[in-house]
């Protein structure tokens, strides 16, 4: 029999390794086990094509939250974030708008679109600032469960109804506008310019199976204002190395509090004895024990694959199986022999600015809003919405001297795909991307050295994010808060004593509850 | 011309104005009611009538519909699924398309039925004032919180989880059968420019199920506002549109469009849409407040009209939505501003006359719409007399942010407005469209 | 990309000795032209300072409803002003709270320009629904250069071969300076005789060749922004984002001011039909406002003191400060009464000046109280007097 460990963390994704960190800061002996060679999940960087260095999947960062990375100590591990400073939305009709970093440009750019649009641009980002601040308090509660008579529940409710009275009446009006409207309804009541309006609904869809008409869509509109990086609000940046460097600076930390981590290790089961997570079963048929077993697999993989069903109570697990994941995101990642020249900035800007930030291909609400459209009845978009970034311009170790990469995250592309992902579907996608691009920036395909080209359905096999959803199961106010991702299980706790799931919000649950001894009986 | 006989001037003669105007009559004001339209609408009211307003308002002369079946919804294969007021029979009509989904109907009526309870004490009083401190708002509150946990958890999680939900989404979770998601999804997207997969489509759906017993998924129909025509009380001028008049922060009257008489008096009640009514004395306003009026979202999706049948159809109402993704195309159309190329059409047939809905028309000239919906209904276009309303009938559309405290403007649901003495009532206020004199009750004991 | 230059950079940019340049409303102007500002101060008072005022924002309402929509917006009374009248004016949110101050000239029957320091095109539009007016920015057509000291008279008047003296303190004329047609306004930043000078962008240059070569032989000297700071201080004015905070950029209530609040009370008209915030400042005018904006001169022995106690003469900042500065009461266990936002040495009264906020209690004049001066690294405090404000009120501003 090996090693007896407190805790066994299966999945060596952000999460995972956030929580290892965390739990073996707070002394226990923690083991966290990866199938993959690699930590990070969806939060990888490979070298896809002989020299050149892909962040895979997610590439950009914004949403890890400082406090992970103070307590963390993440930048003497090796996280070096470097600003993303501008957008650039190329338009059909070879015009462009562009975001800048600096606040003069942005306004006298906004102005040659729409005068009345650059100063509503200033009243409407105060108003996102405000409330971005006000709701981030929210989004780091575990959300209290409505339905329950326990104090606890109780009195973090009332905590929470009485933070959204402090917000005052302005403020509430406008969370609940955000959180019901549609991201291009919301914007018609501030903007007129169609391209701005379509680029920030964009942002909007982002991983979700909605478009810009969709009600809900204006609450990611905030999580723009909400990415943090220096203490400013909303900048978005790159990591040097790629996402993969955020996730080995986590393990690197984590390793550091004497947490162990082992990669090429897939786990098959949790093992449940007596009612009672008692440890974990690895796809060799080794058996490893632990008194707590934390998964941070999405909820499909964590309650209905590692667990046998007999183990979960059936309204539970009827729940679990209800929970929508429907991924809709494909990426793309090229290698380049020169950077692509775009018809709307020949030039590239002063500097090389266009290419040193993201650009958007999002010209009109009518174009995203189609791109929507075919997913909606299984088709992948034929003129995709895309955001597309060149990592190398900002971290020249990613390619070769004089090469690029160039990472093209693409919606739509549902997993559900009429027929299915076929290799030949895959193509055809691939191709879609690589042709929609090329319409705004000619010669564009001859510069392509290699592209890797990978589907919702690719993500679910590579990483375990169950239908490719890249948020672990869909950002919908249907399945949100204490609904997510069972009603009333939104917490670190499972209905299995023992075993506990990790999570954005869980992070300081979880950390108290190893201050707190860890014991089973202080599960909540 | 001045003339200050009266307390009270009403504008709009329908069910909501009529309620208002004889609520404040009862409570002792001499009241004027002005209404644009010279001839009296003879269309069925559709929604829900709180009986509370029959009986405080001592209406008898009333006709409430209750047909049965309540819905004939034609099938692919042939045949129509007629949907009966009586839970089991349903099943059982269901039971011929799908066997599964006929033994989820029962517990589907029932949980809807629930839902739509919760919403119906909701909307026999203003809106939930939630940042108050007045003890007795902050106990209603919590009565009302109280009424929903005793319902019971699933309750409180299907409140929380249906409430911003498609209805596309809904009827996926309990359904198989097309055409039923099709015939129910109909009422998620009824009067809203959203297709069954937009979120607060099922809200919609629940809102328009008030009032109905379990199980029965389309409004009722009645004439209450030929009903409330006939009550004594107050005094009812037609054919002249009116304007209200304010000055330095209250209002003063009301101005008539074509005699140019203005009435003076010191409450104005407007059942007409908050847009229009507060418009013309924007500078009344405060600039943040007339930009939120502006914003209201009232976009036109429905046509409506007659058919002429040489027989009385054999149906109540005819539906013709085959399934969630029609009604979704029929959306895609509109959201590009064109009338639904495939448009979901319902056809009511009330006493004599045979209504007839449309949805979705677009935002410019509809010259193929009368034959595209005789298409649908397999009847010729010279039968049909449509009206397209570029303006949704119910004064604010029925969306999530512009309900409860939100509705019509945020943190002005309680009928009053920032001008002294002028309030809201019609539709565009809580509870919203498709209850009939709701509002005007409701803002009626606002005002006394 | 990059900030853009005024009309007038093709002449004030090569002046420029020290490239000392700041941002203005996204426009580059100088802080100051010579390397050091002291020699274009004392032309304010001395000669004639010469400013460019361009990046100011500008705005052209005309129409029927022009009055009615600015006196829907601002609390003076507009409709009351005659044609050829310059107001400066705040404006308020609903809560009464001051959004921005500027100043509305009467050009015509139905013709008026307003000007601002942060964009008010939007606020413009909308506060203008029902109402017949039109409103165009103006702000990059327009050209505007300030004329400030003694000699200002003088000099325009020779450029503009026009009598100026029946030109009244706060009017315009129109007029023609070498065949450009221009706007004359007795207007200014400086609390002094001066003129402010609106042409059509195009005319720029050409407009500041016939000023400057007029007044070359007065002693005219381009001026930049930190020369301008003294004289705005010496002369009690407010400027936005230093003295108070937009309500629209703050960020908690207590950012917020009332005219009232800034020693503005006197430009809330009390005659008018409904604008924004009337209701609120009616409220406060009766009640009597929390806070005070006046003065402060600090008294030199005391300065001198602390400064001796550590061996030191008194360090005087020559350019004005625009941090923020507590002030005490004074005796056992004063606590913070105020602070003062902007300040500095005058050269001309020989004072260190300040202007402060203050709790109204503390803030009638002659008051004692004690404000905060950092002596080679530590905090102390030097007694200060309240003065009312302006400083410096010479006859000359109006005669």
């Amino acid at each position: 029999m090996s090693k007896r460990y407190d805790v066994i963390v299966i999945g060596g994704g952000h999460n995972g390794l956030v929580t290892a960190a965390y739990l073996a800061r707070a002394g226990k002996s923690v083991l966290v086990l990866e199938k993959r060679p690699r930590v990070g999940g969806a939060a990888v960087t490979e070298e896809i094509f002989p020299g050149f260095k892909f962040s895979m999947f997610s590439y950009v960062v914004s949403l890890l939250r400082p406090e992970i990375i103070r307590d963390l100590n993440l930048p003497r591990h090796g996280l070096h974030i470097l600003p993303l400073e501008s957008t650039v939305t190329p338009m059909e009709n070879g015009d462009y708008l562009a975001g800048w970093a600096d606040h003069d440009e942005t306004r006298r750019e906004l102005y040659r679109h729409s005068p009345r649009d650059a100063e509503a641009y200033d009243e409407y980002g105060r108003l996102m600032h405000f409330m971005a601040q006000a709701v981030k308090p929210i989004l780091s509660m575990v959300p209290p469960d409505p339905t329950s008579f326990a104090p606890g529940d109780l009195a973090a409710l009332l905590k929470l109804g009485r933070h959204f009275r402090g917000l005052g009446a302005e403020r509430l009006h406008a969370l609940v506008k955000l959180m019901t409207m549609s991201s291009a309804d919301f914007l018609d009541e501030w903007f007129e310019t169609d391209v701005l309006k379509a680029t920030k609904s964009a942002s909007g869809i982002i991983g979700t199976f909605l478009g810009p008409r969709s009600p809900g869509t204006a609450y990611v509109l905030l999580h723009h204002y909400m990415g943090e990086l220096d203490g400013v609000f909303r900048a978005w940046g790159f990591a040097k190395g790629g996402t993969g460097a955020v996730s080995e600076a986590i393990a690197s930390a984590a390793r550091g509090f004497g947490a162990e981590v082992r990669c090429d290790t897939g786990v098959s089961k949790v093992l449940v004895k007596g009612g009672n997570a008692a440890g974990v079963v690895l796809e060799n048929g080794d058996e490893l024990a632990a008194g707590t077993v934390v998964s941070s697999l999405d909820p499909r993989r964590s309650f209905l694959q590692l667990l046998d069903p007999s183990h979960l109570p059936d309204e539970f697990l009827s729940d679990i199986r209800r929970f929508k994941f429907r991924g809709s995101s494909g990426k793309v990642n090229i290698a380049l022999d020169s950077l692509p020249v775009f018809t709307c900035m020949p030039d590239g800007g002063p500097g090389g600015r266009l290419h040193r930030g993201a650009v958007s291909i999002s010209p009109s609400l009518e174009y995203v809003e189609r791109a929507y459209d075919e997913a909606k009845y299984g088709e992948f978009s034929r003129r995709p919405y895309m955001d597309i970034v060149f990592p190398s311009m900002i971290d020249p170790g990613m390619a070769p001297p004089g090469k690029h990469v160039m990472s093209i995250f693409v919606q739509y592309a549902p997993y559900h795909l009429n027929g299915g992902w076929t290799d030949a579907k895959r193509e055809a996608f691939g191709d879609a991307v690589v042709n929609t691009v090329e319409s705004f920036a000619p010669g564009f395909k001859s510069k392509i050295l290699h592209r890797q080209v990978i589907t919702p359905l690719d993500i679910e096999r590579i990483t375990g994010l169950s239908e490719g959803n890249i948020f672990a199961g869909e950002l919908a106010l249907h399945q949100l808060f204490f609904l997510r991702p069972a009603p009333g299980w939104a917490k670190f706790a499972t209905p299995v004593h023992g075993y506990y799931q990790a999570g954005p919000a869980r992070t300081r649950a979880a950390e108290s509850w190893a201050r707190r001894g860890g014991s089973r009986r202080c599960a909540s | 011309m001045s003339d200050s006989r009266y307390d009270a001037i009403v504008i709009g003669a329908g069910a909501n104005g009529l309620a208002g105007a004889h609520y404040l009559a009862r409570a002792g004001k001499r009241v004027l009611v002005v209404e644009q339209h010279e001839a009296i609408d003879q269309s069925a009211d559709i929604g829900w009538v709180p009986p509370r307003v029959l009986r405080e308002l001592g209406v008898n002369t009333v006709n409430i519909e209750a047909p049965d079946p309540w819905l004939t919804v034609p099938l692919a294969a042939g045949g129509t699924l007629e949907l009966s007021r009586d839970v089991a029979k349903s099943a059982e009509a269901i039971r011929r398309i799908s066997p599964a989904d006929a033994a989820k109907w029962p517990e589907f009526s029932a949980r809807m039925h629930t839902l739509a309870s919760v919403l119906e004490r909701l909307y026999l009083a203003p809106p939930p004032d939630i940042e108050t401190r007045n003890v007795r708002e902050l106990a209603r509150i919590g009565a009302l919180g109280l009424y929903v946990r005793r319902l019971g958890k699933q309750a409180v999680i299907d409140l929380a989880r249906i409430l911003p939900m498609s209805i596309a989404e809904l009827l996926d979770d309990w359904f198989e059968s097309d055409a039923l998601k099709g015939a129910l999804g109909a009422l998620g997207i009824w009067h809203l420019k959203q297709g069954p997969r937009g979120g607060g489509t099922a809200f919609n759906f629940l809102h328009h199920h008030v009032g109905s017993p379990a199980g029965v998924f389309r409004p009722a129909r009645s004439n209450v506002t030929q009903a409330l025509q006939a009550l004594q009380g107050v005094e009812v001028r037609r054919g002249q549109r009116g304007t209200v008049l304010a000055k330095n922060g209250r209002a003063t009257g009301v101005v008539l469009d074509r005699s140019g008489e203005t009435i003076l008096a010191p409450l104005v009640v407007s059942s007409a849409d908050p847009r229009s009514t507060l418009e013309p004395i924007a500078i009344e306003l405060d600039p943040e407040f007339a930009w939120a009026v502006g914003n209201i979202k009232a976009r036109g999706v429905v046509a409506r009209g007659t058919l002429m049948l040489d027989r009385a159809p054999g149906y109540a109402t005819l539906c013709i939505a085959p399934s969630l993704d029609y009604l979704e195309h029929a959306y895609d159309d509109a959201k590009y501003g064109r009338d639904s190329a495939a448009p979901y059409v319902e056809v009511q047939r009330t006493g004599a006359r045979v209504e007839v809905h449309v949805q979705y028309i677009g935002t410019s000239g509809h010259p193929d719409l009368p034959a595209r919906v005789a298409q649908a209904l397999d009847v010729r276009s010279d039968q049909l007399q449509l009206q397209a309303a570029e303006q949704s009938l119910y004064h604010g559309e029925l969306t999530l942010d512009q309900i409860l405290f939100m509705r019509p403007v945020p943190g002005w649901s309680r009928y009053r407005t920032p001008i002294e003495g002028l309030y809201l009532c019609g539709s565009g206020t809580h509870p919203g469209g498709g209850i009939p004199g709701a509002a005007g009750r409701n803002a009626a004991r606002e005002i006394v | 990309m990059s900030l853009r230059t005024t009309p007038f950079h093709p002449r004030t940019g090569p002046l420029s000795e020290g490239q000392a340049w700041r941002r203005w409303a996204g426009y580059v102007v100088a802080s100051s032209y010579e390397l050091s500002h002291e020699r274009e101060y004392h032309a304010i008072r001395n000669s004639a300072a010469l400013f460019d005022v361009s990046p100011l924002y500008k705005y052209l309402i005309t129409g029927k409803d022009a009055a009615r929509l600015l006196d829907h917006v601002v609390t003076r009374n507009v409709g009351k002003a005659k044609v050829g009248q310059v107001l400066y004016t705040p404006w308020c949110d609903n809560e009464g709270k001051q959004i921005d101050d500027g100043t509305v000239s009467v050009l015509n029957e139905q013709t008026y320009r307003m000007t601002s320091a942060d964009p008010t095109l939007r606020w413009l539009h909308l506060n203008s629904s029902g109402l017949s007016v039109t409103i165009e920015d103006v702000s990059e057509k327009t050209a505007a250069v300030s004329l400030q000291g003694p000699s200002a008279r003088e000099i325009l008047q020779l450029a503009a071969q026009q009598d100026l003296s029946a030109l009244k303190y706060f009017r315009l004329t129109p007029a023609k300076i070498r065949g450009i047609p221009v706007t004359i306004s007795r207007t200014g930043y400086t609390g002094d005789l001066g003129y402010e000078v609106w042409v059509d962008a195009a005319q720029a240059v050409p407009l500041w060749d016939a000023i400057v070569e007029t007044g070359t032989p007065y002693g005219i000297t381009p001026a930049g922004m930190l020369a301008l700071d003294v004289a705005r201080i010496e002369a009690g004015l407010l400027l936005i984002e230093v003295d108070y905070f937009s309500s629209r950029h703050a960020l908690i209530e207590s950012q917020k001011s009332s005219p009232y609040e800034l020693g503005l009370g006197w430009t809330v008209a009390t005659d008018k039909a409904r604008y924004n915030g009337q209701a609120a400042l009616e409220a406060e005018r009766l009640r009597g406002s929390a806070w005070q904006f006046t003065g402060l001169t600090v008294d030199w022995d005391s300065l001198e003191l602390l400064y001796a106690a550590v061996g030191l003469p008194p360090r005087l900042p020559s350019q004005a400060w625009r941090t923020s500065v507590p002030v005490y009461a004074k005796g056992r266990g004063g606590r913070q009464v105020g602070y003062a936002t902007s300040g500095g040495w005058s050269p001309l009264l020989k004072q260190y000046l300040a202007l402060a906020h203050l709790e109204s209690q503390f803030a009638k004049p002659g008051t004692e109280l004690l404000m905060e001066i950092t002596v080679e690294h530590h905090r102390k405090a030097a007694d200060a007097r309240v003065t009312p404000l302006p400083f410096f009120n010479p006859e000359r501003k109006r005669a």
